[in-house]
C-alpha cells in the first residue's frame, strides 16, 4: 500500500493507483450528468457506502451505484429476486422507519457486492503498536498534576520501588480530595487500586463481592446499560449486523456468549417480526456464568415478547461456572437448516488470561459456521503484561469513560433523564471492578484484558475469519440512536475499515465488528 | 457536456501529481454527494467518509499529539509538540506542566483546518498529518481547533470559535517559551481555505483587543465577492472547482440572506472594515495558489493589506492547485514548508 496514502487515511497500492484515477474519471463523467438534474445526492441517500478507505471497491459502488438510477425505475423487492442478483442489479431499497429501533434492510447475503476487491488481512499474530490515545477534559491544571503523581507512582511500582510507591499513594488521597467530579472518582479508584497491588490486597473475588453486596456482573451491567449510551450501542450495531446477515432465512440460532439480562434481544424480535417477507423461526442460546450472574426469568420474558410479536420463538439456557472456555460444541444444540449468528459483548477478552482458551472458543465458533460472529469490546489495550504501560492506558481511558457519564448527568439533570442516580453510582462500581482487576490482579486472575480493534483484527484474520463490513446505514441509525440519548453531544461514532466505534469526543471507546 | 468533462480531467491530471490528482478528485465527487441544492448537508454520511486518525501521545517521527476539551466552551483542540528524547517511561504521558522551553522561543502555531467551513476536523487525517509535518519541518508546536462549521453553525461561530481558541492558547502556562518563562505564548495563527479566512479575522478581533498574534499565515485563503473575476471565469471547473460549488459553500456559511460582499467574505470590498488604528495586526504570509480559481480574491487580499500598511509577503506557487500540501513530495510542500519556518522565526 502507498505510505503517503495511508498516513491519509486510504487504502491505494501504488500499482492501483492509475486504476483508481480512471475510476474517479468515470464516476465523475457519470455523477456530472445527474448533477444538472439534482441527482447526485440519490448515491448519498440511496446506496450504502461500505469502507470508505478502500478507494478502488468505494469508488467501484459508487459506479455500479449509479447505472440503475439513470432510468428512474423502481427497484424490485431483493428478497424476492434474490435468484437473480448481481452485480448490475439495483441497489438496496431503504425501508424507513417500522416505528422500532431497527431497520429492517437487506444486506450483503442477498446483494453481492462487486467481487473486485476484497482485503485479505495480513496473517501474522503481532499486533500492531497500539497509539497511546490521551484525551484530556477539564482546563484545571491541577488535575493535570493528579495524574502525574498516579503515573509516578505506577511507575515506582514498575521499577520496584516499593518505598516511593507506598508514599505516593498516600499523597493521592489527599491530592484526589481537591478535585472535583470525574477526575476525583477516577482518581479515588486508581489509588485504591494501586494500594491494593502495593499492599498485597487481593480484590474480592467477584463470587464473594457479588454475595455480600448483591452486585452481580449482570445486575451492575443494568445500570451500566441505562446511565450511558455504550451498551446501548453495543446491542443496536451487533443487532444490526446479525439482521442483515439473517436476510432471507427462514430458520436463525442465535447463540449469546453474554446473555446477562438478555437486554439486547427485544430489539432484534422487533426487527425480525417486522421484517419484510416475515419473521424467521427464531431459537436464542443464551449463556451465563454462575459465579458472576444473578438468576432471572428471562426465557419467560422473552417468549412472552415473541408471542406480542408474532415470532415462533424458543430459548434454551447453558450455565458455566466463569468462562466461555468451558463451553464444548456437545452442549450446543446445533441443527440443519438454521442460519447461526454467535454474539459476543464485553466477553472474549476475559479468555486471554488462560493461555489456549481463546483459540479453543474461536475453533469452536467455526466449526458452528456462523452466518456471522459479532463481536463488541472495549477500544483500548489493558492486555499487556508491562504494567506501566497498561496503568497509563487504563489511566486515560477510564479517564474518558468517566468523564463522559459526569456529562451524561450534567446533561440529564438539565432535560429529562431516564437514568438515575443510582444507575449512575452502580456504573461508577462496575467500571471501578475493571480497574481494580486491570491494576491489582496478575495471572488468571486478571480477566480485564481489553484489546483494540486492530489487536483483535490481526487475531481473528489469523483464524481464518473475515471481515463483515459495517455500512453507512448502519452508522447513520447509531447516530439517530445518539440523539436519542439526553447524555450531552460529546458522544462520537467513527468508522473504521468496516467496523464501528464510539466514542468520548476523539477516543474511541468500544467498538463493534463483524466476522464469518 | 460529458465529453468537456473529460477534456478538464484529462488536462488537470496532466498538470497534478497523480496522488493529488486522486486525493482531491475523490473528495471532490464525495463532497459532490453531500451538498444538496436546497443548502442542507449530509453531515452523517460526511462524518462516515471522512477519514480519522486519534491522537498519539507516544512520539511517532518526533512529533506526539493529544486532545483536550476545554469544558467550559466544548471546543476541542489537539495539541501536537516536538518530542522522543525523553526516556521510554515518560512516552504517553502529555505534557501538560512545563513550559515548552527556557532557553529559547518555540513558536505557537494556532491551525484552523479548511473544508470550505463545512468539512474536515482536528482529527481528519489529512489535517493531522499536515500538523505534524509543520511540527517536523518547521519547529514549531501546533493547536489545531476544532471550530463549528456551516450550515449547522453559520457566521459568526467560526470567528467567535477562533478568538476563543486564541486565549486559550495564550493563556496555557506549558505553551510558553523563551529565556523569561513568565512571557506569554508566541502565537502564530494558521490555516488554509476556510481556515485561512478565519485566522485573517481572527487576528483582526485580536488586534482590536489588543492582543499580540506575531504573525497570520494564509495558505489559499477562502475570500470571495459578488463580482466575478477573471481567474474564477477562466479556471471555473478546471482544477477540482467550480464558481457554483463556492457560491454553496458561502451561502452555507454567511447569515441566510446576505450576499458575497459581507465582509467576512469580500474583506476590502465595498463593505469592507477599516484596519486603521490596528498596529497590532500581525505581519502576514499569503499562499496563492497558481491554478486556484480564488486566486483573484486572495491577490486583491494582499493589496488590500498593502494599502493599510501592512507587512505582507505573497507565495504565489505557479503549478499548484488547492490541497497541494498534503502529500509532501513534491517541490511546491517543500517551498511551503521553507517559507513557513523563516516566517515564524524571524
Amino acid at each position: 500500500f502507498d505510505e503517503a496514502f495511508a498516513v491519509l487515511g486510504y487504502n491505494v497500492k501504488s500499482s492501483d493507483m492509475a486504476e483508481v484515477a480512471e475510476k474517479i474519471q468515470q464516476l465523475d463523467e457519470a455523477m456530472g450528468s445527474f448533477e444538472r438534474e439534482g441527482l447526485s445526492q440519490l448515491l448519498a441517500s440511496d446506496a450504502v457506502h461500505y469502507n470508505p478507505s478502500d478507494l478502488c471497491s468505494w469508488l467501484e459502488s459508487m459506479i455500479s451505484g449509479l447505472n440503475p438510477l439513470s432510468g428512474f425505475e423502481s427497484s424490485p423487492d431483493p428478497f424476492l429476486d434474490s435468484s437473480t442478483a448481481s452485480v448490475n442489479s439495483c441497489p438496496p431499497r431503504i425501508d424507513l422507519d417500522f416505528g422500532s429501533d431497527l431497520i429492517s434492510i437487506p444486506g450483503e447475503a442477498i446483494y453481492p457486492r462487486p467481487p473486485a476487491k476484497r482485503a485479505r488481512y495480513p496473517v501474522s499474530v503481532e499486533p500492531p503498536p497500539a497509539a497511546a490515545r490521551s484525551l484530556l477534559v477539564d482546563s484545571q491544571e491541577n488535575g493535570i498534576r493528579l495524574v502525574h503523581t498516579l503515573v509516578a507512582c505506577a511507575e515506582a511500582i514498575q521499577q520496584e520501588d516499593a518505598e516511593l510507591a507506598e508514599a505516593l499513594v498516600k499523597n493521592i488521597g489527599f491530592l484526589a480530595a481537591s478535585q472535583a467530579g470525574a477526575m476525583r472518582k477516577v482518581a479515588a479508584y486508581f489509588a485504591e487500586a494501586l494500594a491494593r497491588r502495593i499492599y498485597g490486597l487481593r480484590p474480592p473475588a467477584a463470587a464473594a463481592a457479588a454475595g455480600d453486596s448483591g452486585f452481580t456482573d449482570d445486575a451492575l451491567q443494568m445500570n451500566f446499560y441505562e446511565a450511558c449510551p455504550y451498551l446501548k450501542f453495543a446491542h443496536f450495531t451487533a443487532n444490526q449486523a446479525i439482521l442483515e446477515a439473517f436476510a432471507g432465512k427462514s430458520r436463525v440460532h442465535v447463540i449469546d456468549f453474554t446473555m446477562k439480562q438478555g437486554m439486547q434481544w427485544p430489539a432484534l424480535l422487533h426487527a425480525l417480526a417486522l421484517r419484510p417477507g416475515g419473521p424467521p423461526a427464531v431459537r436464542l442460546t443464551g449463556v451465563r456464568y454462575s459465579s458472576r450472574d444473578g438468576s432471572a426469568e428471562i426465557g419467560w420474558r422473552l417468549a412472552r415478547l415473541a408471542e406480542d410479536v408474532e415470532v415462533e420463538f424458543k430459548y434454551e439456557e447453558i450455565t458455566v461456572a466463569d468462562s466461555i472456555a468451558e463451553l464444548d460444541s456437545s452442549m450446543l444444540d446445533v441443527r440443519e437448516g438454521e442460519a447461526v449468528a454467535v454474539n459476543s459483548v464485553f466477553e472474549l477478552h476475559r479468555l486471554l488470561s488462560r493461555p489456549g482458551s481463546i483459540d479453543g472458543v474461536l475453533k469452536l465458533v467455526r466449526e458452528l459456521k456462523p452466518e456471522i460472529l459479532t463481536v463488541v469490546e472495549q477500544e483500548a489495550n489493558h492486555g499487556g503484561n508491562i504494567f506501566l504501560d497498561r496503568f497509563n492506558e487504563a489511566l486515560h481511558y477510564y479517564s474518558t469513560l468517566f468523564d463522559s457519564l459526569e456529562s451524561g448527568a450534567a446533561a440529564a439533570a438539565a432535560a429529562d433523564g431516564s437514568a438515575t442516580d443510582e444507575d449512575r453510582l452502580m456504573t461508577e462500581v462496575y467500571l471501578g471492578r475493571q480497574i481494580c482487576d486491570i491494576v491489582a490482579c496478575e495471572g488468571a486472575d486478571r480477566v480485564e484484558r481489553h484489546e483494540t480493534l486492530a489487536q483483535w483484527r490481526a487475531r481473528f484474520g489469523s483464524r481464518g475469519f473475515t471481515p463483515v463490513r459495517l455500512g453507512s446505514n448502519v452508522y447513520k441509525q447509531a447516530i439517530l440512536l445518539l440523539g436519542l440519548f439526553a447524555g450531552g453531544d460529546g458522544y462520537r461514532v467513527e468508522e473504521n475499515d468496516g467496523c464501528l466505534m464510539l466514542g468520548w469526543h476523539t477516543r474511541p471507546l468500544i467498538a463493534t465488528s463483524a466476522w464469518k | 457536456m460529458a465529453g468537456s468533462n473529460e477534456v478538464k480531467a484529462n488536462e488537470s491530471r496532466m498538470v497534478v501529481p497523480l496522488n493529488t490528482w486522486i486525493l482531491i478528485s475523490n473528495f471532490k465527487l464525495a463532497y459532490n454527494m453531500l451538498r444538496r441544492p436546497d443548502g442542507t448537508f449530509d453531515r452523517e454520511l460526511s462524518e462516515f467518509l471522512d477519514r480519522k486518525v486519534p491522537a498519539n501521545s507516544i512520539p511517532v517521527d518526533g512529533v506526539y499529539s493529544f486532545d483536550v476539551v476545554d469544558r467550559s466552551t466544548s471546543l476541542l483542540y489537539r495539541v501536537y509538540l516536538a518530542g522522543g528524547g525523553e526516556t521510554e517511561l515518560k512516552w504517553g504521558v502529555p505534557e501538560t506542566e512545563s513550559p515548552l522551553s527556557a532557553t529559547h522561543v518555540v513558536p505557537v502555531v494556532v491551525f484552523f483546518h479548511g473544508g470550505s467551513f463545512v468539512h474536515s476536523s482536528a482529527d481528519s487525517a489529512i489535517y493531522d498529518t499536515f500538523c505534524r509535518r509543520l511540527v517536523n519541518t518547521c519547529g514549531a508546536a501546533v493547536v489545531s481547533v476544532n471550530y463549528r462549521r456551516s450550515p449547522e453553525h453559520r457566521y459568526p461561530c467560526a470567528y467567535d470559535d477562533g478568538w476563543t481558541a486564541l486565549n486559550w492558547v495564550r493563556s496555557r502556562r506549558w505553551l510558553r517559551s523563551g529565556k523569561d518563562p513568565d512571557k506569554e505564548v508566541h502565537v502564530y495563527l494558521a490555516g488554509d481555505s476556510s481556515g485561512g479566512n478565519i485566522a485573517h479575522h481572527v487576528a483582526v478581533k485580536a488586534a482590536e483587543e489588543n492582543v499580540r498574534v506575531l504573525g497570520n499565515i494564509l495558505l489559499h485563503p477562502l475570500f470571495g465577492g459578488e463580482e466575478r473575476t477573471e481567474s474564477e471565469k477562466r479556471l471555473d471547473g478546471k482544477y477540482f472547482v467550480r464558481i457554483e460549488d463556492r457560491d454553496w459553500y458561502w451561502r452555507a456559511y454567511l447569515p441566510e440572506g446576505e450576499d458575497r460582499d459581507h465582509p467576512a467574505c469580500n474583506v476590502f470590498g465595498p463593505r469592507s472594515e477599516t484596519l486603521d488604528g490596528l498596529p497590532l495586526f500581525p505581519k502576514s504570509m499569503v499562499v496563492v495558489a497558481g491554478l486556484d480559481l480564488v486566486q483573484d480574491w486572495q491577490v486583491r487580499y494582499v493589496e488590500g493589506l498593502k494599502d493599510y500598511g501592512k507587512e505582507v509577503k505573497l507565495l504565489y506557487l505557479d503549478e499548484a492547485t488547492i490541497g497541494f500540501y498534503f502529500f509532501p513530495n513534491n517541490v511546491h510542500f517543500q517551498c511551503l514548508m521553507d517559507e513557513i519556518k523563516s516566517f515564524i522565526h524571524s
